[in-house]
């Protein structure tokens, strides 16, 4: 589904992104983690189409196609979805429209037809429920005022709503706590399937107590330099990051 | 010509061209001041239609007839004894220039030479730097009248220059003097402070005054900040309550310099201050607090003008005032961001509090934006003391009296507690004290 | 409501979509002011003689008056001896029915969206339809007046109610105000009139809807709004004009009056032609707008959404003389291309405990000049007197400006006020989330913009929100480089 060749990136003139190989297909998980300024968000945002990033090597190929060339939204409509680590705030825009606008717009790049009003309240409470969020907060501004917790809830919210055939989750662990998390968990868990592939870029271990992943990844300076399945994280956990950058080093 | 239109300024002027005076200044000198003289007597009056003059009436001009210093100043006569009482405590022996009655006095003054400061004087001083010739003599004179007046008139002001020195920051202090005279007179103090690349400096400018009497210090103040230099600024006007008082101000800032500065403006009958920081190179940054104190009799006007011509520079500007009996304020703020000046950051905000029936503010708080990528913001309150607060420390037992003076003192501190050295922060205070205390007529 | 990408689409297309030119035979008066012009005007209005020296008096004074020249608007200087200030569509006598409207005319309404057959209209909406210089139609008039309500032109007032309108014209906005008062005092030549008695609730809203037509005239309409104590009326104009390469004058004057516990909102959607993205053509739109909180407890709002005209000066102001009154002005103004906005409000404290509300949103786009000017004076009797002011900027592109003058005078220490602005841009951090969710990079635009607005089209009439944000989005459409 996705294949990322030799992708090279920097902002402005740090290099961030040194030769990255990563290969996803349709109904696996996949973590990816790393130290602090390693790239693991960069690698989420330009997934996503974010500027300020500058591609300046290597390739993406998403469903077959050169996802490089595609404008944000239309990644979106495509299938591609980044739950934000830092969701932006919207002051004065209505969070059900909002969703409704995003969904339908999608919906109609891809020639479906677009859902009405009763239809959506419909969709979107069911989903709602899913992720334990508290019906008032469709009626708030998009993410204004909204705790850390809240957020977080309402990016997941958006990802069972929008079913993206990708998933790239930006740290979408930091700063929740125990019952915020197993929430959020339970929500990317309902939405695996066969033909739906998730990233999960993350800093530590415990995301992966409650969505375990197929494949874990370690990015450090801007180069997968390990892959493993599940227990990469485990021993990662134990050993700390340097085990491996320093075995590389050696 | 009648009253109304500036006749006794204008004919002080006039008597006073420098062909006649110039015996001991520089040549130089002279034909500026002629220059100046030429503008000033084209000039109108400014009038409540102007809009830098809407809230700020300038009758005084009109009804006094001032005369200018006679050469033998009473500076001469001064001993370093008489003027300890205005020291600042533990500065007795710390750098200072003294300026009395608008001329420089090198007998009360103080100043450690070399170790980057470097002092001229306009007057008598003719090895005065082209460099610092040519910066004097740029100044703007369209519209604008005091300055103009100051320009035409001006006979003695400090050049104070700073290269970079030690790692340490100097405090050098400009101290205004004026001695009581039985006719009101006019200074006009011409000051010049460059700070080369790299250097830092603590200036502390003072006004002050030696017995109550009737004098208008019309002060001129341009400062130049070099790359990557540093100037702390405070201010403080304590003028006598009979005085005008009227500080241009012009602060040019160049790449990554950054200036800071506190004032405090209590004295005076008629004061003004009209500032300008101006922002001529990137990455600049520039902070200023003030506190305006207006008390029976007074009216207290800061004009400021911050101008961000060129991109990434950031400014915060705070200004509080403070108003008892049937004293008026008038602030008026603006920030201007040029087309192109990108990613401008900057914040102005004017907090009044109104303690009588009869005083009265009127604030403008300004932005003009020509360019898209900035963050500006501007707030203005104004209103009495919280009556809850009040309560609050009444119920504990405090008197009215203490309490409103505990919440006075409280909101002046804000801008006094930016004041980094104890000794001028604590002198400080005791301005807002004494003007507190003077007043006995809140509320 | 939804602004889609197709919508937005096809407004590109329609460009300025009231741009179009009703041909009907007009009957006008030729270009020139004078005294004669003036009795010209009043005659052919069969208007009572003290109306006619009221104009006089007005012109006079206006001989008198500097045309103003304002610090940061600028247009060429205006001729005011090239313009028409008459121009009506030609007709036997004034309409006594919709029957005898030119049907022309009523297809005109018809096609901007505003259908004068009370069948078709938008249910609970009264329309005044001001055409050129004269009232065409007003529409439920018999409805309104089983409630008491008097909603007609005021020229058809000066005949019917003049000692109503002898009492009240002029008695807020005087003919000596200021330069483009004095001239419409001189030589308006219709408006709307409205006056709701003691403690009537006004049953449905009330509107005007103003058109330009001819060319080489000025619309110098006036409205007069009474409410009488404890009444309430809630009021919407509207107004376009062809796309014409001239500049054309409105100077309108508008007086509202509350009196005890009566409460007046006026909103207005402004969408005269801003001319073409070179500066060429637009409506000059110089208003003046007051509102006197006459009666204790009296409550003025006003909203206004100005899109259009090529120059908007205009301070939609309240006096609040009663106690415990209240002033609210709510404003979205958009300038792009080469509009100019000089726009904002007065609120005058004099009453006790009086309240007022300013809320104020600048959009600025390609080289579109904005300015808020605003005053908040305290009196010195105005005790306990509260302001709430907050002006936001929202600037789209490099080539715009966007400039708040606010003013605050206070000589009373139990005021109390706070004034906040900020100016911002659409952030990049904001596009890319709303991209990154599918929406394209117009209508995350249009989100956003309209999210920024919220608070003001909060206040309009629900159908007129609705129409006020399908306005924005059009005025924004091809903002974004």
């Amino acid at each position: 589904m996705l294949t990322i060749e030799n992708l090279k990136a920097a902002a402005g003139e740090k290099e961030i992104l040194k030769g990255l190989d990563l290969q996803v297909n349709a109904g696996e998980v996949h973590a990816i983690m790393g130290p602090n300024g390693s790239g693991k968000s960069s690698l989420a945002h330009i997934l996503a189409g974010r500027e300020g990033l500058d591609v300046t090597g290597g390739s993406v190929s998403f469903d077959g196609n050169d996802l490089l060339e595609l404008e944000p939204e239309e990644r979106a409509a495509a299938g591609v979805f980044l739950a934000f680590q830092y969701p932006v705030e919207l002051p004065g825009v209505n969070n059900t429209h909002f969703l409704k606008e995003a969904l339908n717009a999608q919906r109609r790049n891809r020639g479906e037809e677009e859902l009405d009003s009763v239809a959506f309240m419909k969709l979107v409470r069911e989903k709602m429920e899913l992720v334990s969020m508290k019906p008032e907060l469709l009626k708030r501004q998009v993410n204004a005022g909204f705790s850390g917790g809240e957020k977080k809830r309402n990016e997941i919210l958006q990802l069972t709503l929008f079913e993206p055939r990708l998933a790239i989750l930006d740290e979408t662990d930091s700063g929740l706590d125990i019952d915020a998390l197993r929430t959020v968990s339970e929500g990317v868990n309902a939405v695996r399937s066969e033909e739906r592939a998730i990233i999960l870029v993350t800093h530590y271990q415990r995301l992966l107590d409650y969505i375990e992943p197929d494949f874990v990844h370690v990015l450090a300076d801007g180069r997968i330099i390990r892959s493993g399945d599940k227990t990469l994280a485990l021993e990662l956990e134990k050993k700390g990051y340097n085990w491996i950058t320093d075995s590389e080093a050696a | 010509m009648n009253q109304s239109e500036g006749t006794l300024i204008r004919q002080l002027v006039s008597d006073h061209q420098p062909a006649e005076t110039s015996r001991d200044e520089n040549p130089w000198l002279s034909v500026l001041k002629k220059e100046a003289a030429s503008w000033f007597c084209d000039m109108p009056l400014p009038n409540r239609k102007m809009e830098a003059w809407r809230y700020t009436p300038i009758e005084f001009i009109n009804k006094t007839a001032f005369s200018l210093d006679a050469e033998e100043a009473p500076f001469e006569a001064l001993a370093p004894s008489d003027i300890e009482e205005l020291l600042l405590p533990g500065s007795e022996t710390s750098d200072r220039i003294v300026f009395v009655n608008g001329r420089y006095a090198p007998g009360l003054s103080c100043l450690e030479t070399g170790n980057g400061i470097t002092l001229h004087t306009l007057a008598g001083d003719s090895k005065l730097p082209s460099g610092f010739k040519r910066q004097i003599g740029h100044a703007d004179l369209s519209g604008r009248f005091f300055f103009t007046l100051n320009n035409a008139l001006m006979s003695d002001g400090a050049v104070i220059h700073v290269n970079k020195q030690g790692s340490e920051r100097r405090r050098l202090e400009l101290l205004h003097i004026t001695v009581g005279m039985p006719d009101p007179v006019i200074h006009n103090p011409r000051h010049l402070v460059v700070l080369e690349s790299n250097a830092s400096l603590e200036l502390v400018e003072r006004y002050t005054s030696l017995g109550k009497s009737s004098y208008f210090n019309n002060a001129v103040i341009d400062i130049h900040l070099s790359e990557e230099s540093d100037l702390l600024h405070t201010r403080l006007q304590e003028e006598s309550e009979l005085a005008q008082h009227l500080s241009h101000l012009t602060v040019r800032l160049e790449a990554r310099s950054n200036y800071q500065q506190v004032s405090l403006a209590s004295g005076g009958a008629w004061s003004r201050t009209d500032a300008q920081i101006i922002f001529n190179g990137e990455h600049a940054h520039a902070e200023l607090d003030g506190l305006i104190l207006a008390g029976s009799k007074q009216l207290n006007d800061v004009h400021l003008e911050v101008l961000h011509e060129v991109p990434n520079c950031t400014s915060r500007e705070h200004f509080k005032g403070l108003l008892s009996s049937n004293g008026k304020i008038v602030f008026d703020g603006r920030i201007l961001v040029a087309r192109d000046a990108q990613k401008t950051e900057a914040a102005l905000n004017n907090e009044n509090l109104m303690l009588s029936r009869s005083a009265e503010v009127d604030t403008k708080p300004q932005l003009e934006i020509f360019a898209d990528d900035v963050k500006c913001s501007h707030g203005a309150t104004v209103g009495e003391l919280d009556p809850e607060m009040l309560f609050y420390l009444r119920s504990r037992g405090i008197p009215k009296a203490e309490a409103e003076r505990m919440l006075c003192t409280a909101f002046a501190n804000e801008v006094v507690s930016r004041i980094s050295e104890t000794p001028i922060r604590n002198h400080a205070k005791r301005m807002v004290l004494q003007r507190l205390a003077n007043q006995g007529e809140m509320a | 409501m939804s602004t889609t990408a197709e919508q937005i689409k096809s407004y590109v297309e329609s460009g300025y979509e009231h741009g179009f030119v009703t041909d009907v035979e007009t009957d006008i008066i030729p270009p020139g002011l004078n005294e004669d012009v003036i009795r010209q005007i009043s005659e052919r209005k069969s208007e009572p003689e003290w109306l006619l020296e009221y104009r006089l008096k007005a012109f006079a004074h206006w001989q008198q008056m500097e045309t103003p020249e304002w610090s940061s608007v600028h247009h060429p200087r205006i001729d005011f001896q090239k313009i028409s200030y008459f121009a009506a569509p030609r007709k036997k006598d004034g309409p006594k029915s919709l029957d005898e409207v030119d049907p022309e005319l009523l297809r005109t309404y018809e096609k901007l969206g505003i259908p004068l057959d009370e069948q078709k209209a938008l249910a609970g909406v009264a329309v005044d339809a001001v055409f050129d210089s004269v009232s065409v139609a007003t529409t439920f008039r018999k409805q309104l007046a089983e409630a008491g309500v008097i909603f007609c032109s005021i020229s058809e007032a000066a005949q019917e109610y003049p000692d109503l309108l002898r009492e009240y014209l002029g008695s807020v906005v005087p003919h000596t105000d200021n330069f483009y008062a004095a001239l419409n005092a001189a030589v308006f030549t219709d408006g709307t009139f409205v006056y709701i008695p003691k403690g009537v609730r006004c049953p449905m809203e009330l509107s005007t809807y103003f058109r330009i037509n001819a060319s080489n005239t000025g619309q110098f309409e006036r409205t007069l709004i009474i409410a009488d104590d404890n009444s309430y009326v809630s009021y919407l104009e509207g107004c376009t004009a062809p796309m014409r390469d001239e500049n054309q004058l409105h100077a309108a004057v508008v007086e509202l009056i509350a009196m005890e516990d009566a409460e007046i909102k006026y909103s207005t959607v402004q969408n005269w032609y801003p001319g073409d993205e070179h500066g060429v053509g637009g409506i000059y739109n110089f208003v003046t707008k007051r509102g006197d909180c006459r009666g204790d407890r009296s409550h003025i709002s006003w909203t206004q959404v100005e899109t259009g005209s090529a120059i908007t000066w205009k301070y939609p102001s309240c006096i609040l003389r009663g106690d415990d009154s209240v002033g609210e002005f709510y404003s979205v103004a958009v300038t792009r291309g080469r509009q100019q906005a000089d726009t904002g409000t007065k609120m005058i404290h004099i009453g006790r405990n009086t309240t007022s509300t300013i809320i104020s949103k600048g959009i600025s786009a390609a080289e579109g000049q904005q300015s808020y000017r605003g005053l908040v004076r305290i009196a010195g009797k105005a005790e306990n007197a509260r302001n709430y002011t907050q002006c936001d900027s929202l600037l789209i592109g490099d080539k715009c400006g966007a400039h708040t003058y606010p003013y605050i005078e206070v000589k009373n220490p139990s005021a109390k006020l706070e004034h906040e602005a900020t100016t911002s841009k659409i952030s990049d951090d904001q596009l890319f989330y709303c991209r990154s969710r599918g929406l394209s990079e117009e209508d995350a635009i249009s989100l956003i913009v309209n999210g920024f607005c919220k608070e003001i089209f909060n206040e309009l009439p629900m159908e007129f929100a609705v129409e006020a944000q399908k306005l924005l989005s059009v005025s924004l459409e091809g903002a974004v480089g």
